[in-house]
């Protein structure tokens, strides 16, 4: 018995309402027990113990923690997140502007990853202990140990030594007079304003800093796809096809590819995480001005209300992004449709 | 012998693994001449597949050629251009491989797969042929293996087709270019036997009908029987006897092939064991048993009030195809799943710590852990039992002389040993704990005919000094015509017939026992003339279909 595949996606979804309830009651919980005080950090050391309780009162830091909560999430719900007490803005407005630039950054690293990963585990595993897979391992195994921001700085130094021309810091050269579009991501943007040079200054921008934030889970994944393929190599459908006569090259990167797919495919979505903190790091870096940088921003001033905003939608990342894995996963595989059944 | 189709001669084949070279093949010479049935006869080990790999031209890297040549109407395949070589692939001759659930990927359509095999093969031969010409040929290949709605089949996914159809499949993918030679590597041997039965007589008909030549490479001599004009027998890598099938089935000039059709156990006339049996008190008893799996819309019942008793010192054998819910039987009987409904009644305890039963799975290559050595995989029961130093040693010494093994096999892995000694070990394991019955899930399955026998005779003798109780799941029917003392025929969860082992062959009741019986590959005509009659009507009846 087949299983409708939107029946599963409903039920992702319904499961994925749940576990952001369970992700807000936590920030909740966890920006009201650690130590320091919103208010008095808000006014700086100058204020006056008054002040500090009128503006605790007005923050509605004395209401009892249920009401807090209830009164929170209807915010939330909403689309208010309250002021940022850094920024002095609404949360929200400053989420509108720095996300999507931490998704563009994001989305290029995961097509950076697939793009290079796939193919070199492809290669590694077709030409087993030659050469080509003694490079690609190493190259592989150097990208899963080395932390991330070694390679940003490496990057951004070997860059400004050897190509000063080249931009290592920012989004887009300022001297363009851009200031972005609707859908906030540069790329996109930059085409719908027919600027090509915007395009080609973006795309600049975004290389090093998507490459170094790709770069672990390019070994990952390589490792997964070479360890994939190498298994399903001696499966007896290999034999099948080859005894007839299929060409090679068919059977490597038609049957093969696809079955050996699914793995780093899965492996993807939980790589998800460490990109998201990972992205954190970069964005500092490479002064991206991106979400993740507000985040830590927000976190160093104690910010509450943009501290629980970002991580909701660091988690809302996470979640959507295991959602297309999923969805994904069970396009590519037919036997994950029949489960359930028998 | 110019006319031949194929022919081997002096073939020497030699693997080379981890720097050491070992010769499988020894001057092999043999031929199939156009509309030839031959058999290539052999155990694990014997080369034949080898042999088939090395005419197709599927041998793994490891395998070198050393010497010989092989001749396809005239012409040496072994020093062709690869390119040309490749072109006799599904067209001068094809392969119809064996289906143990994994001959095709399971992401892919079946149609994919037979489309890429014709389009690829088309391309060689210079043919072209748009999608829709060629997804009409292929249907009309699919209805020549009878499957009745090609569409569907071509629009299914491996895992959504049954093991008979894929096999039927597999023999169309073989039949695409309307090869000379067909070259069969053991079809049916993971399926049922009624579907084996049914894939022999289609490949039988196909090959009448289309007069290709069959080199059918099997370890089964009922299928040799009743697929084979002449037969070639190996061991070892070297041709042992070669005759027309029923000279060697009825008088066999060497020792070897003699053994071999003596391990294989009669269907009829004296049973290979004359053991008394003792039918003592009930031991264990289970009272309309019902096994539900699943909840609500995906609810199965693999199981539907099954009655049985297992008396003390019998060997109990229930028998039934995949699927019919005999191991869940055994595992409620034992105690490892509750039944839904029913109950297990046991009317012997044992003493404090032991088990009552233990059981003997099929594979002992993966019953073993590879990683553990003889001496660590029988300590885990004895450690359990709470069994020290000195004297947890000389029960390992114990079980070793029990299962007939040199106690110097304990520091041996489990790769180091050949089937039949792993299948020791595993019984070993299982009476380390000194369990009052043994549960024997297909305890031979894995193992080649004259290996069988000799486990076969182990256990009888164990039964004897031990006094156990036996009760063996099986779908080998002549076996357990040999070995049991009284069956059980399970159908869809349902036991159709019981009784003493004797009076169900000599007069089998329901139709599928018929059947069951029926489909058994027998080395005797005399056997063939006296299976039971199954009509038609009662075949498709008690039978999965494997057609539509």
């Amino acid at each position: 018995m087949q299983q409708h595949p939107m029946v599963a996606i409903l039920r992702r979804l319904g499961a994925f309402i749940l576990v952001l309830v369970a992700l807000s009651v936590m920030i909740f919980i966890l920006a009201r027990v650690v130590p320091g005080d919103p208010a008095r950090m808000a006014l700086g050391p100058a204020a006056s113990q008054a002040q500090v309780a009128q503006l605790r009162a007005e923050m509605g830091m004395n209401d009892p923690l249920l009401s807090q909560y209830l009164h929170y999430a209807w915010n939330a719900v909403h689309g208010d997140f309250g002021m940022s007490l850094v920024s002095q803005r609404p949360v929200t407005q400053d989420l509108a502007e720095t996300v999507p630039a931490t998704v563009e950054l994001v989305l290029a690293s995961v097509i950076f990853m697939f793009a290079v990963a796939i193919p070199l585990g492809v290669l590694t595993a077709q030409y087993r202990d030659r050469w080509v897979d003694v490079l690609g391992r190493l190259i592989s195994l150097t990208g899963v140990t080395i932390p991330s921001f070694l390679v940003a700085i490496s990057l951004q130094l070997l860059a400004a030594r050897f190509w000063p021309s080249w931009p290592i810091l920012g989004r887009l050269d300022h001297g363009l007079n851009f200031h972005g579009g609707p859908t906030g991501f540069m790329l996109i943007d930059g085409v719908l304003a027919w600027r090509w040079d915007v395009v080609a200054s973006a795309a600049q921008h975004l290389i090093l800093p998507a490459f170094a934030l790709s770069i672990a889970g390019i070994g990952q994944i390589t490792r997964i796809t070479r360890a994939a393929m190498l298994e399903n190599q001696r499966k007896d459908h290999v034999l099948t096809l080859k005894s007839f006569g299929v060409p090679e090259r068919v059977i490597v990167f038609r049957y093969l590819l696809k079955l050996s797919s699914i793995a780093p495919v899965t492996i993807m979505g939980l790589e998800f995480a460490s990109l998201i903190g990972n992205a954190f790091v970069i964005e500092m870096i490479f002064s991206w001005g991106g979400f993740a940088s507000y985040g830590l921003e927000a976190i160093l001033h104690k910010d509450l209300n943009a501290v629980s905003a970002v991580v909701l939608v660091s988690g809302l990342f996470f979640i959507v992004a295991n959602l297309i894995v999923d969805v994904v996963i069970t396009l590519l595989d037919p036997r994950q449709r029949q489960k359930g059944g028998r | 012998m110019t006319d031949a189709l194929l022919q081997v001669e002096g073939l020497n084949v030699s693997f080379t693994t981890y720097g050491r070279t070992r010769q499988v093949l020894r001057d092999v010479s043999f031929s199939v001449a156009a509309g030839e049935r031959v058999a290539l006869i052999g155990e694990t080990g014997s080369g034949k597949s080898v042999t088939a790999k090395a005419i197709i031209g599927t041998l793994p890297n490891a395998a070198t050629i050393t010497g010989g040549a092989i001749r396809l109407e005239g012409r040496e395949v072994l020093h062709m251009p690869p390119g040309e070589r490749e072109a006799l692939k599904g067209t001068a001759f094809s392969l119809i491989m064996q289906d143990p659930l994994s001959s095709f990927n399971p992401v892919f359509l079946i149609g994919t797969h037979l489309d890429d095999v014709m389009r690829f093969a088309d391309r060689r031969r210079g043919v072209r042929a748009s999608r829709a010409e060629r997804r009409d040929r292929i249907a009309a290949v699919l209805r020549r293996v009878q499957l009745a709605d090609p569409e569907r089949v071509m629009n299914s996914y491996p895992s959504e087709l049954s093991g008979g159809m894929r096999q039927r499949v597999l023999i169309g993918l073989a039949l695409l270019h309307q090869p000379k030679l067909l070259i069969a590597d053991e079809p049916g041997t993971a399926l049922d036997v009624t579907t084996q039965d049914e894939i022999m007589n289609l490949i039988n008909q196909l090959v009448r009908e289309e007069g290709m030549a069959l080199l059918m490479i099997t370890h089964n001599l009922g299928v040799v029987r009743k697929v084979a004009d002449r037969v070639v027998v190996m061991h070892h890598g070297d041709i042992v006897e070669t005759g027309d099938c029923h000279r060697i089935l009825g008088a066999p000039a060497q020792d070897y092939t003699r053994a071999l059709i003596d391990a294989v156990p009669p269907l009829y006339g004296p049973r290979v064991t004359t053991q008394a049996l003792t039918e003592g008190a009930p031991i264990v008893e289970a009272g309309a048993l019902t096994k539900t799996f699943g909840r609500r819309r995906s609810e199965f019942t693999a199981v539907r009030e099954v009655s049985l008793t297992l008396r003390k010192g019998e060997i109990f054998g229930l028998a039934g195809e995949s699927g019919s819910g005999k191991t869940t039987v055994a595992r409620m009987m034992m105690g490892l799943l509750s039944p839904t409904t029913g109950q297990v009644t046991f009317h012997e305890t044992p003493a404090k710590g032991r088990p009552l039963a233990q059981i003997v799975y099929q594979n002992p290559g993966t019953s073993l852990n590879p990683k553990r050595t003889v001496a660590q995989s029988l300590s885990v029961p004895l450690k359990a039992l709470g069994k020290k130093g000195a004297v947890r040693q000389v029960r390992m010494q114990e079980l070793m002389a029990l299962v007939r093994l040199p106690v110097s096999y304990l520091g041996k892995y489990p790769h180091e040993l050949s089937g039949g000694q792993k299948q020791r070990v595993a019984i070993a394991r299982a009476l380390a704990a000194e369990p009052k019955i043994l549960i024997l899930d297909e305890p031979t399955a894995a193992l080649d005919v004259s290996v069988q026998k000799t486990v076969i005779d182990l256990l009888l003798q164990l039964r004897e000094e031990l006094g156990l109780t036996y009760f063996m799941i099986s779908h080998d029917l002549s076996l357990m015509r040999n070995f049991c003392s009284r069956i059980a025929v399970m159908l869809r969860g349902e036991i159709v017939e019981e009784g003493a082992t004797p009076d169900v062959f000599a007069a089998p009741e329901h139709p599928y026992t018929r059947a069951l019986i029926a489909a058994i590959p027998v080395i005797s005509d005399d056997e063939e003339r006296m299976k039971p009659a199954v009509t038609d009507e009662e075949r498709a009846r008690t039978l999965v279909a494997t057609t539509v």
